[in-house]
Protein backbone atom coordinates (compact mmCIF):
# COMPACT_ATOMS: atom_id res chain seq x y z
CA UNK A 1 0.00 0.00 0.00
CA UNK A 2 1.35 3.79 -1.08
CA UNK A 3 0.75 6.28 1.99
CA UNK A 4 3.07 8.33 0.07
CA UNK A 5 0.38 10.33 -1.17
CA UNK A 6 -2.22 10.24 2.18
CA UNK A 7 1.48 11.79 3.55
CA UNK A 8 1.35 14.95 0.76
CA UNK A 9 -1.88 15.60 1.32
CA UNK A 10 -1.52 15.86 5.06
CA UNK A 11 1.70 17.32 5.17
CA UNK A 12 -0.37 20.25 2.78
CA UNK A 13 -2.91 20.89 4.94
CA UNK A 14 0.46 21.88 7.72
CA UNK A 15 2.76 24.50 6.80
CA UNK A 16 6.68 23.87 6.75
CA UNK A 17 7.99 23.77 10.46
CA UNK A 18 11.62 24.93 8.62
CA UNK A 19 10.76 29.23 7.93
CA UNK A 20 12.69 30.50 5.12
CA UNK A 21 13.42 33.51 4.76
CA UNK A 22 15.60 36.44 3.02
CA UNK A 23 17.61 37.69 5.99
CA UNK A 24 16.90 35.00 8.83
CA UNK A 25 14.86 36.24 11.63
CA UNK A 26 16.55 37.87 14.78
CA UNK A 27 15.56 35.44 18.28
CA UNK A 28 15.86 36.78 21.41
CA UNK A 29 14.83 33.62 23.26
CA UNK A 30 15.63 35.10 26.59
CA UNK A 31 12.81 37.61 26.32
CA UNK A 32 10.77 35.47 24.14
CA UNK A 33 11.31 38.18 21.70
CA UNK A 34 11.43 37.75 17.27
CA UNK A 35 12.42 40.62 15.14
CA UNK A 36 11.64 40.42 11.31
CA UNK A 37 14.53 42.53 9.73
CA UNK A 38 12.94 41.59 6.12
CA UNK A 39 11.90 44.42 4.04
CA UNK A 40 7.41 44.45 3.75
CA UNK A 41 6.70 42.48 0.24
CA UNK A 42 4.44 45.65 -0.89
CA UNK A 43 2.26 43.23 -3.33
CA UNK A 44 1.10 41.14 -1.07
CA UNK A 45 0.70 43.66 1.73
CA UNK A 46 -1.39 45.67 -0.21
CA UNK A 47 -2.91 42.55 -1.58
CA UNK A 48 -4.27 41.65 2.02
CA UNK A 49 -3.35 42.87 4.31
CA UNK A 50 -4.55 40.46 6.99
CA UNK A 51 -3.30 36.98 5.24
CA UNK A 52 0.19 39.13 5.03
CA UNK A 53 0.26 40.11 8.52
CA UNK A 54 -0.91 36.64 10.04
CA UNK A 55 1.40 35.03 7.85
CA UNK A 56 4.77 37.10 8.76
CA UNK A 57 3.38 36.29 12.72
CA UNK A 58 3.17 32.94 12.40
CA UNK A 59 6.44 32.80 10.71
CA UNK A 60 8.10 34.57 13.72
CA UNK A 61 5.80 32.07 16.41
CA UNK A 62 7.28 29.19 14.59
CA UNK A 63 10.71 29.97 15.09
CA UNK A 64 10.56 30.94 18.33
CA UNK A 65 8.50 27.88 19.31
CA UNK A 66 11.35 26.33 17.54
CA UNK A 67 13.98 27.50 19.52
CA UNK A 68 12.26 26.96 22.60
CA UNK A 69 12.23 23.39 21.97
CA UNK A 70 15.85 23.30 21.40
CA UNK A 71 16.55 24.31 25.06
CA UNK A 72 17.74 22.27 27.37
CA UNK A 73 14.84 21.09 29.90
CA UNK A 74 14.17 20.11 33.62
CA UNK A 75 11.35 18.01 34.80
CA UNK A 76 9.26 19.27 37.03
CA UNK A 77 5.40 18.44 38.43
CA UNK A 78 3.86 20.39 36.08
CA UNK A 79 5.80 18.98 32.71
CA UNK A 80 8.83 20.01 31.42
CA UNK A 81 10.10 23.36 31.82
CA UNK A 82 12.70 24.46 29.11
CA UNK A 83 15.68 27.27 30.22
CA UNK A 84 15.85 30.64 28.69
CA UNK A 85 19.22 32.00 28.45
CA UNK A 86 20.04 35.20 29.42
CA UNK A 87 18.81 37.92 26.95
CA UNK A 88 21.11 39.00 24.35
CA UNK A 89 19.00 42.35 23.00
CA UNK A 90 20.34 45.08 25.02
CA UNK A 91 17.25 47.44 26.02
CA UNK A 92 17.93 51.25 26.90
CA UNK A 93 17.15 52.21 30.31
CA UNK A 94 13.83 53.48 31.83
CA UNK A 95 15.03 55.90 34.14
CA UNK A 96 17.56 58.96 33.84
CA UNK A 97 20.55 58.41 34.93
CA UNK A 98 21.43 58.62 38.81
CA UNK A 99 22.99 61.93 39.63
CA UNK A 100 25.77 61.75 41.30
CA UNK A 101 25.45 62.62 45.07
CA UNK A 102 27.27 65.72 46.18
CA UNK A 103 30.37 64.83 47.95
CA UNK A 104 30.74 64.94 51.88
CA UNK A 105 32.96 67.10 54.03
CA UNK A 106 35.72 65.37 53.97
CA UNK A 107 35.69 64.10 50.26
CA UNK A 108 35.68 67.69 49.26
CA UNK A 109 38.51 67.71 51.86
CA UNK A 110 40.36 65.17 50.43
CA UNK A 111 40.06 66.57 46.62
CA UNK A 112 41.73 69.52 47.54
CA UNK A 113 44.58 67.83 49.18
CA UNK A 114 44.95 65.48 46.53
CA UNK A 115 44.00 62.58 49.64
CA UNK A 116 43.35 59.13 47.63
CA UNK A 117 40.63 56.86 49.39
CA UNK A 118 42.30 53.76 51.08
CA UNK A 119 39.78 50.82 50.95
CA UNK A 120 40.49 49.32 54.70
CA UNK A 121 40.12 45.37 54.87
CA UNK A 122 37.31 44.91 56.84
CA UNK A 123 39.55 41.84 58.78
CA UNK A 124 42.81 42.15 60.57
CA UNK A 125 45.14 39.80 61.70
CA UNK A 126 44.97 39.20 65.37
CA UNK A 127 48.08 37.99 67.27
CA UNK A 128 47.31 36.60 69.46
CA UNK A 129 44.50 34.79 68.69
CA UNK A 130 46.23 33.53 65.52
CA UNK A 131 43.35 34.11 63.21
CA UNK A 132 41.86 36.88 61.17
CA UNK A 133 39.15 39.02 62.96
CA UNK A 134 36.25 41.83 62.60
CA UNK A 135 37.82 45.13 62.35
CA UNK A 136 34.60 46.11 64.12
CA UNK A 137 31.20 44.55 64.37
CA UNK A 138 30.81 41.47 66.25
CA UNK A 139 33.73 40.30 67.86
CA UNK A 140 35.75 43.51 66.33
CA UNK A 141 39.28 44.32 67.27
CA UNK A 142 38.02 47.83 68.65
CA UNK A 143 36.45 46.26 71.81
CA UNK A 144 39.59 44.90 72.27
CA UNK A 145 39.99 47.04 75.18
CA UNK A 146 36.57 46.51 76.80
CA UNK A 147 36.98 42.56 76.93
CA UNK A 148 40.48 42.47 77.36
CA UNK A 149 40.20 40.64 81.56
CA UNK A 150 42.75 42.77 82.97
CA UNK A 151 43.66 46.58 82.00
CA UNK A 152 46.44 48.84 83.19
CA UNK A 153 45.49 51.84 84.93
CA UNK A 154 47.28 55.15 86.05
CA UNK A 155 48.43 55.02 89.58
CA UNK A 156 47.35 58.67 89.83
CA UNK A 157 43.56 57.41 88.63
CA UNK A 158 40.53 57.65 90.21
CA UNK A 159 39.22 55.41 92.59
CA UNK A 160 35.99 54.64 91.04
CA UNK A 161 37.57 55.06 87.97
CA UNK A 162 36.64 52.25 85.52
CA UNK A 163 39.03 51.34 82.10
CA UNK A 164 35.97 49.60 80.53
CA UNK A 165 33.60 52.28 80.60
CA UNK A 166 35.87 54.49 79.89
CA UNK A 167 37.25 52.68 76.73
CA UNK A 168 33.31 51.73 75.82
CA UNK A 169 32.32 55.43 76.21
CA UNK A 170 35.27 56.77 74.07
CA UNK A 171 34.09 54.35 71.14
CA UNK A 172 30.46 54.96 71.26
CA UNK A 173 31.27 58.66 71.06
CA UNK A 174 33.20 58.48 68.16
CA UNK A 175 29.82 56.17 67.12
CA UNK A 176 27.96 59.25 68.14
CA UNK A 177 30.35 61.42 65.95
CA UNK A 178 30.22 59.90 62.89
CA UNK A 179 26.25 59.72 62.59
CA UNK A 180 26.33 63.29 63.66
CA UNK A 181 29.02 63.95 60.85
CA UNK A 182 26.52 61.57 58.05
CA UNK A 183 23.40 63.42 59.35
CA UNK A 184 25.63 66.69 58.35
CA UNK A 185 26.49 65.36 55.41
CA UNK A 186 22.99 63.92 54.63
CA UNK A 187 21.26 68.09 55.01
CA UNK A 188 24.21 69.59 53.39
CA UNK A 189 23.32 67.63 50.19
CA UNK A 190 19.52 68.18 50.30
CA UNK A 191 20.24 72.10 50.53
CA UNK A 192 23.00 71.71 48.01
CA UNK A 193 21.90 73.41 45.02
CA UNK A 194 23.88 73.46 41.61
CA UNK A 195 25.47 76.93 40.38
CA UNK A 196 22.90 77.14 37.82
CA UNK A 197 20.20 76.76 39.94
CA UNK A 198 21.79 79.07 42.34
CA UNK A 199 22.45 82.03 39.86
CA UNK A 200 18.16 81.71 38.78
CA UNK A 201 17.31 81.82 42.30
CA UNK A 202 19.70 84.52 42.31
CA UNK A 203 18.23 86.26 39.34
CA UNK A 204 15.12 86.16 40.67
CA UNK A 205 15.79 87.38 43.77
CA UNK A 206 16.93 90.73 42.15
CA UNK A 207 14.14 91.14 39.87
CA UNK A 208 11.48 90.73 42.33
CA UNK A 209 13.32 93.15 44.28
CA UNK A 210 14.05 95.39 41.86
CA UNK A 211 10.37 95.38 40.67
CA UNK A 212 9.45 96.91 43.95
CA UNK A 213 12.00 99.33 44.48
CA UNK A 214 10.13 102.75 41.81
CA UNK A 215 8.58 105.07 44.11
CA UNK A 216 4.75 103.84 43.64
CA UNK A 217 6.55 100.30 45.04
CA UNK A 218 5.84 98.82 41.29
CA UNK A 219 2.32 99.80 41.58
CA UNK A 220 2.33 101.82 37.71
CA UNK A 221 5.17 100.56 36.42
CA UNK A 222 5.06 100.02 32.56
CA UNK A 223 3.70 96.20 32.34
CA UNK A 224 6.12 94.02 30.02
CA UNK A 225 4.70 91.46 27.62
CA UNK A 226 5.01 87.95 28.89
CA UNK A 227 5.34 89.41 32.99
CA UNK A 228 4.41 87.34 35.84
CA UNK A 229 3.11 88.18 38.38
CA UNK A 230 4.60 88.60 41.69
CA UNK A 231 3.38 85.93 44.48
CA UNK A 232 3.89 87.00 48.10
CA UNK A 233 4.83 84.26 50.78
CA UNK A 234 1.58 81.70 51.23
CA UNK A 235 0.58 82.03 54.61
CA UNK A 236 0.18 78.52 56.25
CA UNK A 237 -1.70 77.42 58.96
CA UNK A 238 -2.16 74.07 60.79
CA UNK A 239 -4.94 71.80 59.90
CA UNK A 240 -8.17 72.48 62.36
CA UNK A 241 -8.02 69.03 63.21
CA UNK A 242 -4.94 67.80 64.61
CA UNK A 243 -4.73 65.42 67.29
CA UNK A 244 -5.54 67.55 70.62
CA UNK A 245 -2.71 66.11 72.25
CA UNK A 246 0.11 67.32 70.01
CA UNK A 247 -1.75 70.75 69.89
CA UNK A 248 -1.45 70.62 73.99
CA UNK A 249 2.30 69.72 73.16
CA UNK A 250 3.14 72.75 71.50
CA UNK A 251 1.04 75.13 73.34
CA UNK A 252 3.14 73.83 76.66
CA UNK A 253 6.24 74.30 74.52
CA UNK A 254 5.35 77.60 73.53
CA UNK A 255 4.23 78.60 76.95
CA UNK A 256 7.54 77.29 78.23
CA UNK A 257 9.49 79.27 76.00
CA UNK A 258 7.54 82.36 77.22
CA UNK A 259 8.70 81.38 80.87
CA UNK A 260 11.85 81.13 80.10
CA UNK A 261 12.14 84.33 78.18
CA UNK A 262 10.31 86.23 81.24
CA UNK A 263 12.69 84.31 83.60
CA UNK A 264 15.94 85.66 81.78
CA UNK A 265 14.61 89.48 81.79
CA UNK A 266 13.52 88.71 85.84
CA UNK A 267 16.80 87.97 85.97
CA UNK A 268 18.10 90.65 84.74
CA UNK A 269 16.46 92.82 87.07
CA UNK A 270 16.83 90.38 89.87
CA UNK A 271 13.69 89.75 91.28
CA UNK A 272 11.63 86.07 91.24
CA UNK A 273 7.23 86.22 91.41
CA UNK A 274 7.77 83.02 92.99
CA UNK A 275 9.34 83.89 96.15
CA UNK A 276 9.21 87.85 97.58
CA UNK A 277 13.17 88.09 98.29
CA UNK A 278 12.61 91.47 99.83
CA UNK A 279 10.02 90.35 102.28
CA UNK A 280 11.83 87.10 103.06
CA UNK A 281 14.93 88.81 103.65
CA UNK A 282 13.06 90.92 106.19
CA UNK A 283 11.51 88.36 107.64
CA UNK A 284 14.29 85.98 108.19
CA UNK A 285 16.75 88.79 109.59
CA UNK A 286 13.53 90.14 111.73
CA UNK A 287 13.91 93.72 110.15
CA UNK A 288 17.81 93.84 110.23
CA UNK A 289 18.37 93.07 106.58
CA UNK A 290 20.47 90.85 104.77
CA UNK A 291 23.69 91.41 105.69
CA UNK A 292 22.74 91.14 109.14
CA UNK A 293 21.32 87.34 108.41
CA UNK A 294 24.62 86.63 106.01
CA UNK A 295 27.01 87.99 109.63
CA UNK A 296 24.94 85.48 111.80
CA UNK A 297 24.63 81.97 109.39
CA UNK A 298 28.42 82.94 108.83
CA UNK A 299 29.28 82.95 112.68
CA UNK A 300 27.06 79.32 113.26
CA UNK A 301 23.89 78.50 114.90
CA UNK A 302 24.57 78.75 118.43
CA UNK A 303 25.88 81.94 118.27
CA UNK A 304 22.90 83.23 115.75
CA UNK A 305 20.54 81.97 118.68
CA UNK A 306 22.70 84.04 121.12
CA UNK A 307 22.46 87.12 118.74
CA UNK A 308 18.65 86.30 118.21
CA UNK A 309 17.92 86.95 122.16
CA UNK A 310 19.39 90.62 122.14
CA UNK B 1 -12.13 78.67 62.21
CA UNK B 2 -8.43 77.63 62.99
CA UNK B 3 -5.38 77.03 65.91
CA UNK B 4 -3.47 79.77 66.34
CA UNK B 5 -0.18 79.91 64.87
CA UNK B 6 2.73 80.58 67.18
CA UNK B 7 3.00 84.47 67.51
CA UNK B 8 -0.53 84.21 67.82
CA UNK B 9 -0.04 81.76 70.69
CA UNK B 10 2.57 83.55 72.24
CA UNK B 11 0.10 87.35 72.53
CA UNK B 12 -2.42 85.00 73.62
CA UNK B 13 -0.45 82.86 76.45
CA UNK B 14 1.69 86.13 77.64
CA UNK B 15 -1.74 88.44 77.83
CA UNK B 16 -3.27 85.69 79.95
CA UNK B 17 -0.43 84.79 82.07
CA UNK B 18 -0.13 88.38 83.21
CA UNK B 19 -2.91 87.98 84.98
CA UNK B 20 -3.02 84.08 86.04
CA UNK B 21 0.99 83.34 86.03
CA UNK B 22 1.87 79.88 86.02
CA UNK B 23 -1.46 78.52 86.06
CA UNK B 24 -2.18 79.13 82.76
CA UNK B 25 -0.56 75.27 82.45
CA UNK B 26 -4.33 74.52 83.54
CA UNK B 27 -6.28 75.71 81.08
CA UNK B 28 -4.24 73.97 78.47
CA UNK B 29 -3.78 70.95 80.31
CA UNK B 30 -7.20 69.71 81.58
CA UNK B 31 -7.81 66.72 83.72
CA UNK B 32 -11.21 66.80 83.24
CA UNK B 33 -11.95 67.22 79.30
CA UNK B 34 -9.01 68.55 76.20
CA UNK B 35 -9.96 71.93 75.88
CA UNK B 36 -8.30 74.40 73.50
CA UNK B 37 -7.76 77.54 71.65
CA UNK B 38 -9.35 78.60 68.34
CA UNK B 39 -9.23 81.90 66.24
CA UNK B 40 -12.75 82.67 64.37
CA UNK B 41 -12.53 85.88 62.76
CA UNK B 42 -10.00 87.51 64.70
CA UNK B 43 -11.70 86.39 67.94
CA UNK B 44 -10.07 83.74 70.09
CA UNK B 45 -12.50 80.96 71.18
CA UNK B 46 -11.52 78.80 74.49
CA UNK B 47 -13.36 75.79 73.08
CA UNK B 48 -13.53 72.08 74.36
CA UNK B 49 -12.42 69.63 72.03
CA UNK B 50 -15.91 67.74 71.86
CA UNK B 51 -17.17 71.30 70.68
CA UNK B 52 -14.50 71.85 68.50
CA UNK B 53 -15.08 69.23 66.29
CA UNK B 54 -18.50 69.77 65.89
CA UNK B 55 -18.20 73.30 64.95
CA UNK B 56 -15.41 72.08 62.24
CA UNK B 57 -18.82 71.18 59.74
CA UNK B 58 -20.09 74.90 60.16
CA UNK B 59 -18.37 77.17 57.21
CA UNK B 60 -16.86 80.08 58.14
CA UNK B 61 -18.88 83.24 57.63
CA UNK B 62 -21.73 81.01 59.16
CA UNK B 63 -20.17 80.28 62.57
CA UNK B 64 -21.22 83.13 64.65
CA UNK B 65 -19.84 81.91 68.02
CA UNK B 66 -18.03 78.50 69.62
CA UNK B 67 -16.94 77.62 73.62
CA UNK B 68 -16.13 81.01 75.12
CA UNK B 69 -14.60 83.90 73.79
CA UNK B 70 -11.48 85.12 75.45
CA UNK B 71 -10.53 88.35 73.52
CA UNK B 72 -9.62 89.75 70.23
CA UNK B 73 -6.64 90.58 67.80
CA UNK B 74 -6.47 93.77 66.88
CA UNK B 75 -5.30 94.84 63.10
CA UNK B 76 -2.00 95.83 64.75
CA UNK B 77 -1.85 92.06 65.53
CA UNK B 78 -2.29 93.03 69.60
CA UNK B 79 -4.84 90.59 71.82
CA UNK B 80 -7.51 92.34 73.70
CA UNK B 81 -8.79 90.09 76.36
CA UNK B 82 -12.54 90.21 76.53
CA UNK B 83 -14.81 90.37 79.71
CA UNK B 84 -16.04 86.76 78.75
CA UNK B 85 -12.72 85.36 80.02
CA UNK B 86 -13.60 86.14 83.48
CA UNK B 87 -14.87 83.56 84.19
CA UNK B 88 -11.75 81.09 83.74
CA UNK B 89 -8.76 84.18 85.01
CA UNK B 90 -10.92 84.84 88.04
CA UNK B 91 -10.32 81.22 89.15
CA UNK B 92 -6.64 80.71 88.69
CA UNK B 93 -5.88 84.64 89.22
CA UNK B 94 -3.04 85.40 90.93
CA UNK B 95 -3.35 89.13 92.06
CA UNK B 96 -6.94 90.08 93.61
CA UNK B 97 -8.42 93.42 94.58
CA UNK B 98 -11.50 93.16 96.56
CA UNK B 99 -13.52 96.89 96.42
CA UNK B 100 -16.12 98.34 98.44
CA UNK B 101 -19.68 97.95 97.76
CA UNK B 102 -19.73 101.76 97.01
CA UNK B 103 -16.94 101.79 94.72
CA UNK B 104 -18.62 99.03 92.61
CA UNK B 105 -20.77 100.91 90.40
CA UNK B 106 -18.42 103.04 89.49
CA UNK B 107 -16.30 100.63 88.60
CA UNK B 108 -18.63 98.49 86.59
CA UNK B 109 -19.89 101.92 84.69
CA UNK B 110 -16.23 101.64 83.63
CA UNK B 111 -14.26 103.93 85.41
CA UNK B 112 -10.85 103.25 87.02
CA UNK B 113 -10.67 101.89 90.78
CA UNK B 114 -9.67 104.55 93.34
CA UNK B 115 -7.76 103.83 96.22
CA UNK B 116 -11.01 105.42 98.70
CA UNK B 117 -12.94 102.18 96.97
CA UNK B 118 -10.06 99.34 97.50
CA UNK B 119 -11.37 97.33 100.35
CA UNK B 120 -8.39 94.51 100.29
CA UNK B 121 -5.62 93.85 97.90
CA UNK B 122 -3.46 90.94 97.70
CA UNK B 123 -0.09 91.55 99.46
CA UNK B 124 3.54 92.32 97.28
CA UNK B 125 1.23 92.76 93.74
CA UNK B 126 3.63 94.84 91.40
CA UNK B 127 2.95 97.52 89.44
CA UNK B 128 1.56 97.07 86.07
CA UNK B 129 0.46 94.20 87.42
CA UNK B 130 -2.79 92.35 85.84
CA UNK B 131 -5.47 91.97 88.77
CA UNK B 132 -8.72 90.53 89.18
CA UNK B 133 -11.21 92.92 90.87
CA UNK B 134 -13.62 91.79 93.06
CA UNK B 135 -16.80 92.46 95.33
CA UNK B 136 -15.88 92.15 98.97
CA UNK B 137 -18.39 89.03 98.91
CA UNK B 138 -16.12 87.62 96.15
CA UNK B 139 -17.77 87.57 93.24
CA UNK B 140 -15.31 88.71 90.38
CA UNK B 141 -16.28 92.12 88.74
CA UNK B 142 -13.74 92.76 86.00
CA UNK B 143 -10.07 92.76 85.62
CA UNK B 144 -7.20 95.99 85.47
CA UNK B 145 -3.86 97.02 85.95
CA UNK B 146 -2.42 98.46 88.91
CA UNK B 147 -0.93 102.02 88.61
CA UNK B 148 0.81 101.57 91.98
CA UNK B 149 2.43 98.45 93.58
CA UNK B 150 0.93 97.40 97.01
CA UNK B 151 3.63 99.15 99.13
CA UNK B 152 3.01 102.32 97.30
CA UNK B 153 -0.40 102.54 97.44
CA UNK B 154 -0.40 103.66 101.25
CA UNK B 155 1.50 106.83 100.32
CA UNK B 156 -1.73 107.87 98.31
CA UNK B 157 -4.60 109.81 98.84
CA UNK B 158 -7.99 108.80 98.35
CA UNK B 159 -8.72 110.02 95.32
CA UNK B 160 -5.67 108.47 93.31
CA UNK B 161 -6.21 105.84 91.00
CA UNK B 162 -5.10 102.28 91.97
CA UNK B 163 -6.44 100.33 88.97
CA UNK B 164 -6.52 101.13 85.57
CA UNK B 165 -10.06 99.55 84.33
CA UNK B 166 -9.66 96.95 81.49
CA UNK B 167 -12.91 95.15 81.76
CA UNK B 168 -15.66 94.88 83.67
CA UNK B 169 -19.13 92.87 83.76
CA UNK B 170 -21.07 96.11 82.64
CA UNK B 171 -19.39 95.70 79.14
CA UNK B 172 -22.21 92.52 78.93
CA UNK B 173 -24.74 95.37 78.94
CA UNK B 174 -22.76 97.68 76.98
CA UNK B 175 -20.98 95.91 74.27
CA UNK B 176 -23.63 93.39 73.79
CA UNK B 177 -23.22 92.83 70.47
CA UNK B 178 -19.64 92.98 69.61
CA UNK B 179 -18.35 91.50 72.81
CA UNK B 180 -18.86 87.76 71.58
Amino acid sequence: MDVSNILASHAAKFQSIAVEKDTPLDVDTGLLTVTDLNPVDEDSYKDNLEEYLQSTARDGIQTLIASLYALPTRASPDGPLAQLPPPTTHLPRAKPLPKPKPPTKWERFAAAKGIQKKVREKKVWDEERQEWVNRWGRDGKNKEKEEQWITEVKANADVDYDPVKAARDERKSRVAKNERQRLQNQARAQTALTDREERKKEIERTLATSRVSTASMGKFDKKLEGEKKMRGVKRKFEPTEVPIEKEKETSLAILSKIDGDARRSRKEKGGDDVLNVRKAIRTASRGRGGVALGRDSGRGGARGKRGGKR
Amino acid sequence: MRPLTEEESKAVFTKLANYIGKNLIHLIDRKDEPYCFRLQKDRVYYVSESSMRLSISVARPNLVSLGTCFGKFSKSGKFKLHITALEYIAQYAKYKIWIKPNGEMPFLYGNHVVKAHLGRITEDTPEHQGVIVFSMNDVPLGFGVTARSTVDTRKLDPTAIIVFHQADVGEYLRDEETLF
